[in-house]
């Protein structure tokens, strides 16, 4: 019986890995993202929530500064910082109060303190106001967000110069809802941001997030996207039509508030506007920065699992009548099963099966096809990645090959094991979760000509 | 061009290690997936302990010269199949019934006809001592088994038995009984749960039929004839086990059985062993030869009289 339910189990594994390989591998054609034309700009409001992000957020709004768009604005939301962001962000832009901004007065959130304005780019604006987490944050830049689309930044990701112009060409289309963009590990280039290079020579613990990002949405995001089944637009960057927001009443408060306003949107498109989708958009970049520790990628890891097993129960009820079979069987199959479920048993088998010593074959097995779906979705995606312009240096492939059949006996194995704590550590308690300490490292550059502000540390 | 040929290696290169790993693993899988259910543990042990202590009784049946049996027969049975149940799956490919099988209305007529003529069933026991010469039995004394131990055994046979008042033998391959019950369905080789077994203990006697030797090498050599002694010994001790050390009776797989098989029976501690030919019981023929005649699906009510030596 074991056996059995082993099996099925590994054989629906099988399968979603099969669509992530082949899906992405047979409809991605070469480079045809990369050509990007110039249109109309909508309007677009990019909202940065920032809660002690002293380190960081100086390099966020350096990408915002470089960003080749016009029609667009900045809020950053200082959610009661504890330490000198909000001081930094003052020295550093000019900030000035104004009277000129009004909330929509739609969405409730904390009580804002002030409003300011950047003398030197009058475009930012600056949120002061009572911590109220996250998704209170955001509900406050709603609120005062002007343009018809909302980008959802965190305030250690760094946009791409062009990320916007691929925004506003994916909205063009009037039934996409929201869109995700393509997350990179801000650690894995190095140069100029408006021309990055890709770089493999870093720690296993930034290379294990390096192939593990690429993959999740080369290859995972974009055929959920194709199966109109994605589950998750990531926090880091998401872009939302204000409307839609509005309609759903903002975000809510979780610890995954990424998931769940996917989720409901999700919801929305099923209930409501049948015809209407989510898009994850390759080609709208971001860099964001990745923990470097065991430790900070430990505790990251267990509040995206605490998010997710949250988003999980929350949305119970709601799975195949309002979320739609497709959505729902990504969702429970392959995240809840296959992610949490299976972590537990993927464990467990090998034990089980080798102490029954009949059965080790049949774990040699198991473990081998895993190894090769692995290896084979690792090369699918560096092919993919390659037609998404994303090259790496030959030595860089090399090192990259060398690297894959440690890190799937390795690293993947340590996810698993996040999984598993992240999943007690819920149902044990839910709610507290630590927020990540950034470095505040930055491994790339602007253009020198262009060095409009120097990130300076303020003494506290 | 270079994107489908990439996507071609690619996937070419997919399958063929796929393949390689399927073929290497396949036969691994196919065999665990096949004998991974519903082996009875060997070491598990049947609760009929108490509720089998009847068959240690031996009546005193106080039959004068005249009444004295000189002879008993040993009827055989597999499966009891009602009617209505009968259908594509129970006939061989010559479109005949098998022969292992009865139908359930031809079973209660044997039966009826045993009771009008005021037969007796005897225990094992009772048989074994008749034929050491130590026990008289009346001449209509009978004894009744039941080869493999199917799951029809309980649900067709055990009720007229039980109506009737007679007991059986079952000699029972202690390696199919299922640990859980499941839905009686006639049209499947199902065999007694062990909640069969004990709300039948009142009405058979359980005695082993092996473990798991009812089988034959790809020769055709009946496992009890070709295995080595050892082996033979491991797998009749395991049944002895299942059928809490039950072990007066054994009876031969295929009716196939060596010199040697009867030293190995004695070894394993077992008193009497059943064969198939074809005769009847007399004092005098050895313990671990006893013949039985076997009731075929085909066997009319006639030829039943026959083979029990009744004359009207």
């Amino acid at each position: 019986m074991l056996l059995k339910i082993t099996l099925a189990l590994f054989s629906i594994f099988i399968l979603f890995q099969l669509i992530y390989i082949f899906v992405p591998l047979f409809t991605v054609k070469n480079k045809l993202n990369t050509k990007m034309i110039k249109e109309k700009e909508k309007g677009i409001s990019i909202l940065v929530p920032a809660y002690n992000e002293e380190k960081v957020i100086l390099n966020c709004v350096q990408g915002i500064l470089h960003l080749d768009y016009e029609n667009h604005e900045t809020i950053i939301i200082n959610d009661g910082s504890k330490d000198n962001t909000l001081q930094l962000l003052k020295e550093n832009l000019q900030l000035e109060p104004t009277f000129k901004r009004l909330p929509a007065v739609k969405i409730p959130h904390e009580d804002v303190r002030e409003i300011y304005q950047s003398a030197l780019y009058p475009k930012i604006l600056v949120i002061d106001k009572e911590n109220g987490g996250k998704a209170d944050a955001l509900n406050a830049g709603i609120e005062y967000a002007k343009k018809g689309i909302v980008i959802t930044l965190d305030a250690d990701s760094v946009l791409d110069p062009k990320s916007l112009t691929a925004i506003n060409s994916t909205f063009n289309d009037d039934l996409v809802l929201a869109a995700g963009g393509m997350v990179h590990i801000g650690q894995g280039f190095r140069g100029n941001y408006s021309k990055p290079k890709t770089t493999f020579l870093t720690s296993g613990i930034i290379r294990f997030q390096i192939i593990q990002y690429l993959t999740a949405f080369y290859l995972h995001k974009l055929t959920q996207t194709k199966m109109k089944s994605l589950t998750v637009i990531a926090g880091a960057f998401g872009a939302f039509r204000k409307r839609t927001l509005f309609e759903i009443d903002g975000f809510r408060k979780t610890v995954g508030e990424d998931m769940d306003i996917t989720l409901r949107i999700q919801r929305l498109i099923k209930m409501k506007y049948r015809k209407h989708k989510l898009v994850f958009v390759p080609n709208a970049l971001c860099y964001t920065e990745c923990p470097e520790t065991y430790r900070d990628l430990f505790s990251q890891r267990i509040r995206w699992q605490k998010a997710f097993v949250d988003c999980a129960l929350m949305y119970k009820t709601s799975f195949f009548k309002k979320l739609g079979f497709r959505l729902s069987a990504f969702f429970l199959f392959e995240s809840l099963l296959l992610g949490t479920i299976n972590a537990f048993t993927v464990i467990l088998i090998p034990v089980i099966l080798i102490l029954n010593h009949q059965y080790y074959m049949i774990a040699l097995g198991l473990f081998t096809a895993t190894f090769v779906l692995s290896l084979y979705q690792s090369i699918a995606m560096l092919i993919v990645s390659k037609r998404f312009d994303l090259h790496f240096s030959n030595k860089d492939y090399r090192r990259i090959l060398r690297f894959l059949p440690f890190e799937i006996l390795t690293y993947r194995f340590m996810g698993l094991l996040f999984v598993i704590i992240g999943t007690v550590a819920y149902f044990i308690n839910k709610d507290q979760w630590n927020t990540a300490t950034r470095t505040g490292k930055n491994y790339q550059v602007f253009g020198d000509e262009e060095v409009v502000l120097k990130p300076r540390r303020i003494s506290a | 061009m270079k994107r489908i040929f990439s996507n071609m290696t690619f996937t070419i290169s997919f399958i063929v290690i796929s393949t390689i790993v399927v073929r290497f693993y396949f036969s691994d899988f196919a065999e665990a997936l096949a004998s991974e259910p519903d082996f009875f543990p060997p070491d598990e042990v049947l609760p009929i302990a108490s509720c089998q202590e009847w068959t240690e009784n031996v009546r005193n049946f106080d039959v004068t010269d005249e009444e004295k049996a000189e002879q008993i027969t040993v009827l055989m049975y597999h499966r009891i199949i009602d009617d209505e149940d009968i259908e594509e799956f129970h006939f061989d490919d010559n479109g005949n019934l098998f022969s292992t099988i009865l139908v359930k209305s031809e079973f209660e007529k044997q039966m009826d006809l045993l009771l009008e003529h005021d037969y007796t069933t005897l225990t094992s026991l009772e048989l074994q001592l008749f034929l050491m010469g130590q026990l008289d039995v009346p001449k209509n004394s009978i004894v009744l088994t039941f080869d493999d131990g199917f799951k029809d055994n309980y649900n067709e046979a055990y009720p007229i038995l039980k109506e009737h008042g007679f007991t059986a033998l079952n000699f029972m391959i202690t390696s199919a009984i299922s640990l859980n019950d499941r839905k009686y369905k006639a049209n499947e080789f199902q065999y007694l749960s062990v909640s069969d077994i004990e709300s039948s203990c009142d009405v058979f006697e359980f005695q082993s039929h092996t473990y798991n030797f009812h089988q034959r090498t790809f020769n055709q050599a009946a496992f009890m004839e070709f295995k080595p002694r050892e082996e033979i010994l491991e797998d009749l001790e395991k049944s002895i086990t299942n059928l809490a050390n039950q072990n007066r009776s054994f009876a031969y797989p295929y009716g196939a059985y060596k010199d040697e098989s009867i030293e190995i029976l004695e070894e394993a501690g077992f008193e009497m062993a059943f064969t198939v030919e074809y005769r009847d019981a007399v004092p005098g023929d050895s313990l671990y030869e006893i013949p039985r005649k076997e009731v075929y699906s085909d066997t009319t009510l006639d030829v039943f009289k026959e083979k029990i030596n009744l004359k009207d």
